[in-house]
């Protein structure tokens, strides 16, 4: 019911006010008789006439005046009640009437009409720059899509979507079949696309950007709209928006890539350099050593060709480890690594590296501390170790000969945390966050000990690759604390002995 | 004195005749193989005792070698490979390969493995007393005795032991290990090994928290010390 009664008030909704004028022209005219002229009766009648001009089009008044005029005729003027015309007069008051009506109703036609543009202009600005604010704050191109397809959408009242080109110079494709058709050809035509249809007008338009389509946009408006319309030029000016700050974000990327070429390269030859160096001087005393030796073992006495055999050894597993660390940044640092994670026990890890560490150097005790029954981490075992011994070796190298080392491990949260502790000189607060950059050195690094400045680099790049987390602490008491954490092991994979049917 | 043959498996000849003259050294009858396909047609003219073999040879892919001999022969086969490739040290032992040593190596190192490859793993079906150290395991019974004393283990910890026990100074892989004590169907569940070994060394380890008879290698297995390679 309600509807139809809406139906019922929009039909006659536009016939109100004219209806409404006209009568109480007349209802005024009938108060007014008994103590005016004639004239001040059509004044009346005009009154009305005007009033009516005012807020309607030039035809719902000229109808309306006409309408007046007769109702004027038939009930003020002698023969009252009968249309007739008698005087001159009175025909010359019914022209300027019409006349009336016809140029106020333009007037106050063309008064509504610059309001509404105004008006329109004032929505169209503020929209454009609310889209221009939220896109020049966005970093990326799936970010601009998204903003520019959420105001667009709200702007026209529909859906909105937006396609980009693909780093391989397609159009992304839209969803329905209907819609891919359309967007590519807006994408490669470069034109305005509309398609009716009972879904919804679909109006696809190309963004372009100054030298190649950068993508496309969709709408299904609410109310459909052409090219050339009022909406029309919205659309593009928004489209435009989206198009610079595409062409933006993609000069920002080609200036990043840039710089990031740049920093490779630096990179690149200070590890050539560093490498170089370090790589070249093992290798020298082993060559000079073995030619010693050559053709006089029979000469040297046998002591002194042990000590220069075991310099040609130790020279050689220092190599061996530099050549092992290289080899690990780079593995670690390629994109496609990927760990092979399996369960595993910390109080292996821990011994399976202290005993590895304590094959090349016995000079310090270390003293490790594994809370009882911790659960199983996912790791890869190996990766671990290196960590282990990486931080072991630095301890030693920074602490006192005749100090300890300290391994503490522990369950804290979802996790587990490894401490490594060491009581030398400690890293200075400037220093903790760049000591894990590669080939960076802190200040009390001794100058010639076969260290290059990636040993923490790794231990970052393996703890990040696990979930965990690395950092450097200041020791209570003086030292250095290095702690790290890796996660548990899912659930499943912490077995207890009653799960596994053990008789 | 009955000396071993070992066949020497090495492309670069540097490291060929550094591994084939410590060998020499140690009294060992060495002959040398360049490529796989030398290695296999040296075989086929005198079975040696035991093979060392680098697994990156320029023509036959080291897993494939093995697996090649393995279809014929028993000799042991011991691995030389990179550290950091415990997923090849892990696939050449799982396909047959007895025993791996990293590159670098030590000369003992080396040794030790040799010596305990040429060591024969007692076979399943000859159930009897193993003597590891200072452990008696009666298969027969299945009981074990540390240093002459009786410890209770449950059947999966029996079956643990035995496994490595067969296999002492060997690394046992993990999926070795899981296949003959948990089934073929078990043999990615390492978690249960993790737990096994650990209820395994409060047993029989003097100090479980500082093992000294199951040794973990990372990433590849468990290894049972006999005392005599402890030194």
């Amino acid at each position: 019911m309600p509807s139809k009664l809406q139906a019922l008030t929009r039909a006659f909704r536009g016939y109100g006010l004219p209806v409404g004028c006209v009568v109480l022209s007349i209802v005024g005219a009938q108060l007014v008789q008994p103590y005016g002229h004639l004239a001040d009766l059509a004044m009346i009648h005009l009154l009305g006439i005007v009033f009516l001009s005012l807020r309607s089009s030039v035809r719902t008044s000229v109808i309306a005046s006409v309408v007046s005029i007769f109702a004027f005729d038939f009930f003020f003027i002698s023969p009252k009640f009968a249309l007739a015309w008698s005087d001159a007069e009175s025909i010359v008051t019914f022209i300027a009437m019409v006349v009336v009506a016809a140029v106020v109703s333009k007037l106050s036609e063309n008064l509504r009409r610059q309001e509404q543009a105004a008006r329109a202009t004032a929505t169209r600005t503020q929209a454009l720059y609310e889209l221009n604010v939220e896109l020049s704050s966005s970093r990326d191109a799936a970010e601009l899509a998204a903003v520019t397809a959420r105001h667009v959408g709200k702007l026209f009242g529909g859906p909105a979507t937006v396609l980009l080109q693909t780093a391989e110079g397609a159009l992304e494709p839209a969803e329905s079949a209907r819609d891919r058709t359309l967007s590519q050809s807006a994408w490669s035509r470069r034109e305005f696309v509309k398609q009716g249809a009972p879904s919804g007008t679909a109006i696809w338009v190309p963004v372009v950007g100054a030298h190649s389509s950068l993508g496309a946009v969709g709408l299904r408006p609410k109310i459909p709209f052409e090219q050339d319309s009022e909406q029309g030029f919205m659309l593009s000016a928004c489209v435009s928006q989206l198009a610079t700050a595409l062409e933006r974000v993609q000069l920002a990327g080609a200036v990043r890539r840039t710089q990031l070429e740049a920093e490779g390269e630096r990179l690149r030859s200070s590890l050539l350099s560093a490498v170089s160096h370090d790589l070249k001087t093992p290798l020298a005393t082993m060559i000079a050593a073995g030619a010693a030796l050559i053709g006089r073992t029979g000469e040297i006495e046998p002591k002194a060709a042990d000590d220069v055999l075991r310099s040609l050894v130790s020279e050689g597993e220092r190599l061996s480890r530099l050549i092992h660390n290289l080899l690990s940044v780079s593995r670690l640092e390629s994109s496609t690594v990927e760990l092979r994670r399996t369960p595993e026990s910390v109080d292996d890890i821990v011994l399976s590296a202290v005993e590895r560490f304590n094959d090349r150097s016995r000079k310090t005790p270390i003293v490790s501390e594994i809370a009882p029954d911790l659960p199983l981490i996912s790791a890869e075992p190996v990766l671990l170790e290196q960590v282990l011994v990486n931080l072991l070796e630095n301890a030693t190298r920074y602490s006192g000969s005749d100090s300890s080392i300290f391994v503490h491990a522990r369950a804290a949260g979802g996790a587990v945390l490894v401490q490594v502790e060491d009581n030398g000189p400690g890293i200075a607060e400037h220093e903790r966050e760049k000591v894990f950059e590669k080939f960076y050195r802190g200040q009390h690094a001794p100058k010639s000990d076969g260290g290059v400045g990636l040993g923490l680099t790794i231990c970052r790049s393996i703890i990040r690759a696990h979930g965990g987390k690395i950092g450097v602490r200041e020791r209570s008491g003086g030292g250095t604390l290095v702690e790290f954490t890796v996660p548990f092991a899912a659930a499943r994979e912490q077995l207890s002995r009653e799960a596994s049917l053990d008789s | 004195m009955n000396r071993s043959l070992l066949l020497v498996v090495e492309d670069d000849p540097e490291m060929r005749s550094v591994v084939s003259f410590t060998l020499r050294n140690y009294g060992y009858d060495v002959r040398e193989a360049a490529t796989g396909a030398e290695a296999l047609s040296q075989i086929q003219t005198r079975t040696p005792d035991a093979m060392v073999l680098d697994l990156g040879l320029p023509d036959i892919d080291g897993f494939v070698v093995t697996a090649c001999v393995r279809q014929e022969h028993e000799f042991p086969i011991i691995v030389l490979s990179a550290r950091g490739e415990e997923q090849h040290q892990v696939r050449a032992l799982d396909s047959g390969a007895n025993d791996y040593v990293t590159k670098p190596f030590r000369e003992g190192e080396l040794m030790a493995r040799i010596r305990a490859a040429l060591r024969r793993p007692v076979p399943v079906a000859e159930r009897r007393d193993l003597n590891v150290g200072d452990l008696r395991i009666d298969s027969t019974q299945r009981r074990v005795f540390v240093r002459g004393k009786e410890v209770t283990l449950t059947r999966t910890e029996f079956d643990l032991l035995d496994t490595l026990a067969r296999n002492a100074d060997r690394v046992v892989t993990h999926r070795q290990i899981l296949r003959a004590v948990w089934g073929a169907e078990h043999v990615d569940e390492v978690h249960y090994l993790r737990v096994y070994i650990k209820l395994l060394r409060t047993k029989i380890e003097q100090d479980p928290a500082r093992p000294t008879r199951i040794l973990t290698t990372l990433g590849v297995g468990y290894r049972l010390v006999s005392s005599e390679s402890i030194s």
